[in-house]
């Protein structure tokens, strides 16, 4: 009884750690050149360890098949880490110690707080880019974190994507109504002033703006305002599952016959697993293709070649798994890029590199070519969930975002 | 000015208020017989939800067999927890033993952690999902059966309190501990009692508020949001718990239909500030007067 309770994601971390920590203690066998550190403030626990241990998993297996590849441009790569509880003290603690062991030239953050803190200290370091698990609006200022990119579209983006296929479901010319959910953290309110200015330029009116405690919490009284507001759409931000559900739940037992969406985090099938047949026809907006979608490539193909082979018993891979591997990604892409212009591998360089990608074929991992801007991939897709199915769908081409 | 809205608001913020009185009953049991401010209240909570979920999704029991095997198993915890950790802290300040709880409560969210893993989630659904309408006024169907589930109990330990010799032994603990038992009243059975009794109360509440609002290792959180209401209410009143929990409740609920939900703390905050300023120890808390 106690294996069938354990989740399936303490089982990940625990095989990602020791897998982590065999690269990590591997000689370089492969390859004579000097390895290339890949490091990481990773929340193994705390409140965000249910995306932290998927994260890990997918950076860990991604070095896997980067080294079996020959590394890159004969380095091989190894992936240094520690677990940060999620607490930005500790992640600054953690990047101090392994930036002051290893020559670091890529990082994984694992908060817009610690991504924040730590920026006038890689500033003025000048050696390391930053990327992680934010996607927030204000590490896309050039000016302001010159050294951190986010792998996808910053949350503005996606609000931006979501809008525009909004825009598209209209009837009779008439524009749809749409609803911002958000929750009180500075997550949560990213994208909402940039959202409403966006949902004004494309004519669609923004019925009603609710924001809630994040997390557990009785929500009956915003659906009662949701009932007299009656948007056509509802779009969550902020949130992994709760109170996605409850609205949709007590909006539908009202008789509404609102959508409801959701940005990168409120769009793993953690709400199709844990609301089962409520889940059906909720949509979100996803930079990456699902694990088990339909969709295929010779990049999507190794990952699942490699996370079926690093454990077999996972089977599903949830979007964290995607977004740590594409992280590590661009990581090997930049530094690629780096190299073989002959530059040192400094945060100004690596910048340069990033900002030069153009149309780059991500191997199917992203289903159009992507194009960095401005520190962010602006591309995304909408995706509806088919609770019979048991997994999320395509429903809109790939938008990206100019 | 939208009358029914204005009533399903706070019939929604008054049924949610009972749940806050259940979970400030919790609190003061365990606070008036032992003068323990038992920081871990919302880890039991949490604790008690988990096992609901073993109970009822892991081992597919029937959801009514569930709860009163979760609610059990809560009140278990808080047996043993009194036995092994809070009994040897008699006569320890104050402070030692508030530490105690609250490290409690990092104990208990590592092992829901470890057993259960971090992922959030949610109640296999067990109350009816029906819409209850009061007159044009419509309630959340899981709220409005979370409380009269809630109101039954509140009923049940009322009169436990008032009639049984158990209850007696407790009040009487409350009220004067030499005197009791100097009476032959067992006064570490009583204070086990209250443990159990605390954490029963809170146990409940824990399935039903996570059965409405979900569950993850942080659900305890909310216990220290209902430190509002017994701070309100008084921190030795059972009868303010039940009036600060469901004011509590429905301030919080209406704030944050007007005002927005960021201003749902700052209105409970606000009222707690001014009780503070006020009345000290609660609007029906005990006034100790200390002569030197």
């Amino acid at each position: 009884m106690f294996k069938s309770i354990l989740s399936k994601g303490r089982r990940l971390a625990g095989i990602g750690s020791i897998a982590a920590a065999l690269v990590a203690a591997a000689p370089a066998v492969a390859q004579d050149k000097d390895p290339i550190v890949f490091g990481g403030s990773i929340p193994l626990s705390g409140v965000f360890a249910f995306a932290g241990v998927h994260l890990h998993a997918g950076l860990t297996d991604y070095t896997t098949w980067i080294n079996s590849q020959g590394g890159i441009n004969g380095h091989p790569v190894k992936y240094v880490m520690e677990d940060t509880g999620y607490e930005v003290d500790r992640s600054v603690a953690a990047f101090k110690k392994i930036t002051g062991s290893n020559t670091v030239p890529v990082y994984y953050g694992d908060s817009t707080g610690f991504m924040k803190t730590i920026a006038s200290e890689l500033n003025s370091r000048g050696t390391t880019l930053m990327s992680g698990a934010s996607f927030a609006t204000a590490l896309t200022d050039n000016e302001q974190y010159p050294n951190q990119f986010v792998p996808g579209p910053n949350y503005t983006q996606m609000f931006g994507i979501i809008l525009e296929y909004i825009a598209t479901q209209g009837k009779d010319g008439e524009k749809p109504t749409v609803a911002f959910v958000y929750s009180d953290t500075e997550f949560g309110k990213d994208p909402i002033e940039n959202g409403k200015a966006k949902a004004a330029e494309m004519g669609i009116e923004v019925v009603e703006e609710i924001v809630t405690k994040p997390g557990s919490v009785d929500v009956s009284a915003e659906v009662l305002k949701m009932r007299r507001a009656r948007p056509d759409f509802v779009v969550f931000h902020g949130y992994v599952l709760s109170p996605i559900n409850e609205f949709m739940v007590q909006m539908r037992q009202m008789g509404l016959d609102t959508q409801f969406m959701g940005t990168f985090w409120s769009s793993d099938k953690l709400i199709i697993n844990k609301m089962g047949e409520d889940a059906d026809g909720y949509m979100g907006v996803m930079p990456y293709n699902y694990y088990d979608s339909a969709e295929g490539g010779p990049m999507l193909d190794a990952l699942r070649a490699t996370a079926e082979k690093s454990d077999p018993d996972a089977g599903y891979r949830p979007t964290g798994y995607m977004q740590g591997w594409f992280n590590a990604m661009v990581w090997t892409e930049v530094i690629k890029r780096t190299m073989d212009a002959g530059k040192e591998l400094t945060a100004e360089n690596m910048a340069e590199s990033l900002a030069s990608i153009k149309d780059w074929d991500t191997g199917g991992i992203i289903g159009i070519p992507v194009t960095a801007h401005d520190m962010s991939f602006p591309v995304g897709r909408i995706w509806r969930v088919n609770a019979k199915e048991g997994r999320y769908e395509p429903v809109s081409d790939w938008i990206h975002l100019d | 000015m939208d009358w029914l809205f204005f009533g399903e608001i706070s019939l929604a913020g008054l049924a949610m208020g009972g749940l806050y009185a259940l979970i400030g009953l919790g609190f003061v049991i365990i606070y008036k017989a032992t003068r323990v401010i038992n920081f871990a209240i919302g880890e039991i909570m949490m604790f008690a939800a988990y096992l609901f979920l073993a109970f009822a999704g892991g081992m597919e029991m029937s959801p009514w067999v569930a709860l009163p095997l979760a609610v059990l198993g809560g009140s278990l915890l808080g047996g043993v927890i009194e036995k092994i950790m809070i009994r040897p802290m008699l006569g320890e300040s104050s402070i030692s033993v508030v530490m105690v709880t609250i490290g409690i409560a990092s104990i208990l969210v590592g092992v829901v952690e470890m057993i259960w893993g971090a992922d959030p989630q949610l109640l296999p659904s067990f109350l009816p999902r029906k819409p209850v309408f009061i007159g044009e006024m419509y309630l959340a169907p899981k709220i409005a059966y979370g409380f009269l589930i809630g109101a039954a109990l509140l009923i049940v330990y009322l009169l436990y309190f008032r009639f049984s010799r158990g209850g007696v032994a407790l009040r009487a603990t409350a009220s004067d501990q030499a005197a009791a038992y100097s009476m032959g009243i067992n006064v570490r059975r009583v204070f086990n009692l209250a443990w159990v009794f605390g954490s029963l109360a809170a146990s409940l509440a824990g399935v039903l508020v996570a059965a409405t609002g979900g569950l993850s290792p942080q659900f305890g959180a909310i216990g220290l949001s209902v430190l509002v209401v017994v701070i309100v209410g008084g921190l030795d009143s059972i009868v303010g718990a039940l009036i600060a929990g469901v004011f509590i409740g429905w301030l919080e609920t209406v704030a944050g239909a007007y005002l927005g939900g960021e201003y749902r703390m700052p209105a409970t905050f606000a009222v707690l500030a001014v009780i503070l300023v006020f009345r000290p120890y609660g609007l029906f808390g005990t006034h100790e007067i200390e002569r030197v």
